[in-house]
């Protein structure tokens, strides 16, 4: 059976259909960035002064508790940020209390991957998405893919 | 999300754009070997990154691939005679060689030199495993032949297929960076399929459908690793190498052949996908081919005589309502490759990245569209010869295991991730 227009099938998978799309405003992620030691938060504090939406940058070290409970309230994601250093403990009080109200984690790791495998090791259980790269552009890359 | 810009550079591979330049640093896939079966056999319509070619085998095995339209009047070669060392064009009878050189001109006197002044744009074109591989780069940067390890088996132990897929090349390839995506769409092929069932593995996967991932680089591009739980104090991980600039493998199942893709640009608008599945240790059994020539696995099942599968845009890739309540298929297409190819092609022929919405387990996906920005720019800016380019780079594996939940699958999996002759793949 031919079909009777061409947006009634996948055929309508076309460049000249695509303009028929709904185009309408995105939103961005409410994230939380938060460095785990002294080296991740020089790179927060730079890659913080860039123009962002709704993300907010923080050295998790700083943040007492109710304060990390406040900023947690309204975000949606929460990407860790660590070098060698990684301070385990810090994540693991981070994934807590993002765990308990529902909030995606994620852990960037800076550096060459054999200088850095404590730190994966400390942050794999609390980032569910993790990665390791050695390019501090990555924060910004990622941050700006999610529309932070 | 990715700026247009972005979008525009990564997803562009004609000559002369960025993208296109970085392609042609690599050896590609161009043809099954299958297509050119033997010496004076018909020619075969190319078109790869959006320049038109023709390939042929002459009289004494070479293989040539030059540009489709003969010099004279234009006229595609295809309607030429293979004959005597060269492609002779139906209209007029100029003849050519493997290397586009012109060797005949019936119209001028028998020697006369004019001939020697023409001359076809001509790519090498070497077979390596099943693959006829094509470079369309410059001359003098032309890189050592693929090692990629499906390539080097022999012949028994490996097979190789291809489809063409309906959109660009890149949100092709970011379906195989994604095993996200796995436990949802390919969820009935997991208990079915039988390049796929029985493994310990597809447990794991079917138990635990929201992995965590983890994304590591690599020299020739990344590693990918999704992990489950498995048994107490233990992580099932899948891990997934991507090797610039189109190169992926699935991780392992089992003891079945492990398998990969390579997306190769036809033009910006669709790409060939070539499949493959082999086993590092054994000949693949008779009834394994014939499950993956009948389209399992990561195979498609094409219309006789085409590379085009049967389950294709026009019509409605056999939507299958029935199965796909019976929870047989979980879109309703049959087949793991066009699964993903139908969903890909739905994205309309080139994704606008402006409008998606990514979340971190798309950290993959995200990493790999820089890696390819920064190698395009490097490229396009310094010269600098990108990831991938070095055969040692293609010495890789996919890999499948479960580790004890302290280990890193980077540390523990260095040589279950380097291709080994004779070495069974790692594999659960």
């Amino acid at each position: 059976m031919r079909p009777i227009l061409a947006s009634s099938c996948a055929r309508a998978a076309t460049a000249e259909e695509a303009r028929f799309r709904i185009d309408r405003p995105i939103a961005g992620r409410k994230a939380l960035i938060l460095a785990l030691d002294a080296d991740a938060a020089l790179v927060v504090d730079r890659v913080a002064e860039r123009p962002w939406g709704a993300a907010r940058f923080f050295h998790a070290d700083a943040l007492s508790e109710s304060r990390l409970a406040g900023e947690l309230a309204d975000a949606d994601v929460a990407i860790m940020i660590a070098t060698a250093d990684a301070n385990g403990e810090l994540a693991a009080a981070i994934a807590r209390a993002c765990v308990e109200r529902g909030i995606m984690t994620a852990g960037l790791i800076l550096g060459e991957q054999l200088e850095v495998a404590g730190a994966v090791s400390a942050l794999r259980p609390y980032a569910r998405n993790l990665m390791v790269t050695d390019d501090e552009e990555d924060v910004a890359e990622v941050l700006r893919a999610l529309r932070a | 999300m990715l700026k247009a810009e972005v979008n525009e550079l990564l997803t562009q591979t004609g000559a002369g754009t960025p993208t296109g330049e970085l392609f042609r640093q690599y050896w590609l896939p161009t043809l099954l070997a299958e297509e050119l079966p033997e010496n004076d056999c018909p020619p075969v319509r190319v078109k790869i990154l959006s320049e038109r070619l023709i390939a042929f085998r002459d009289s004494e095995g070479r293989y040539g691939l030059i540009d489709e339209f003969c010099a004279h009047r234009g006229v595609s070669l295809w309607f030429g005679r293979v004959e005597e060392c060269g492609l002779r064009c139906a209209y007029h009878g100029w003849k050519y060689d493997v290397t586009g050189q012109c060797v005949e001109v019936p119209s001028e006197p028998e020697n006369s030199n004019f001939r020697r002044t023409v001359k076809l744009t001509a790519y090498p074109l070497v077979r390596v495993g099943d693959i006829l591989w094509s470079y369309m780069g410059a001359p003098e940067s032309q890189p050592e032949l693929p090692e990629f390890e499906f390539a080097r088996v022999p012949s028994e132990q490996t097979y190789a297929s291809k489809r063409w897929q309906e959109s660009n090349w890149l949100q092709a390839l970011e379906g195989g960076i994604d095993s996200s995506h796995v436990s949802w769409l390919h969820s009935g092929g997991l208990k079915s399929d039988p390049l796929f069932k029985g493994a310990r593995g597809n447990e794991y996967n079917l138990n635990d459908l929201r992995p965590f991932f983890e994304v590591a680089e690599s020299d020739g591009g990344l590693f990918v690793g999704a992990r489950r739980n498995a048994e107490a104090g233990k992580y099932y991980w899948r891990i997934t190498p991507w090797v610039m600039p189109s190169f992926t493998m699935v991780p392992p199942r089992g003891d079945h052949p492990v398998h990969g893709h390579f997306w190769v640009p036809i033009d910006d608008h669709n790409c060939w996908v070539y499949t493959f599945d082999y086993h590092p240790t054994r000949a693949l059994a008779p009834e394994e081919v014939r499950a993956m020539r009948e389209g399992h696995g990561v195979h498609s099942r094409n219309i006789p005589g085409t590379y085009r599968p049967m389950e294709n845009k026009d019509v409605d890739y056999l939507m299958d309502r029935e199965a796909q309540k019976r929870g047989e298929t979980f879109s309703g297409v049959r087949g793991i490759a066009q699964q993903d190819a139908s969903l890909q092609e739905s994205m309309g022929p080139i994704v606008d990245r402006e409008k998606e919405r990514l979340v971190s387990s798309d950290t993959g996906i995200i990493k790999a569209r820089q890696k390819l920005r920064k190698a395009v720019e490097a490229l396009r800016d310094e010269g600098v010869t990108p990831p991938g380019v070095d055969p040692t780079h293609h010495r890789i594996r996919s890999a499948a295991i479960v580790l004890p939940q302290e280990e890193s699958f980077i540390e523990s999996c260095r040589d279950a991730l380097t291709a080994q002759p004779g070495v069974a793949h790692t594999s659960v």
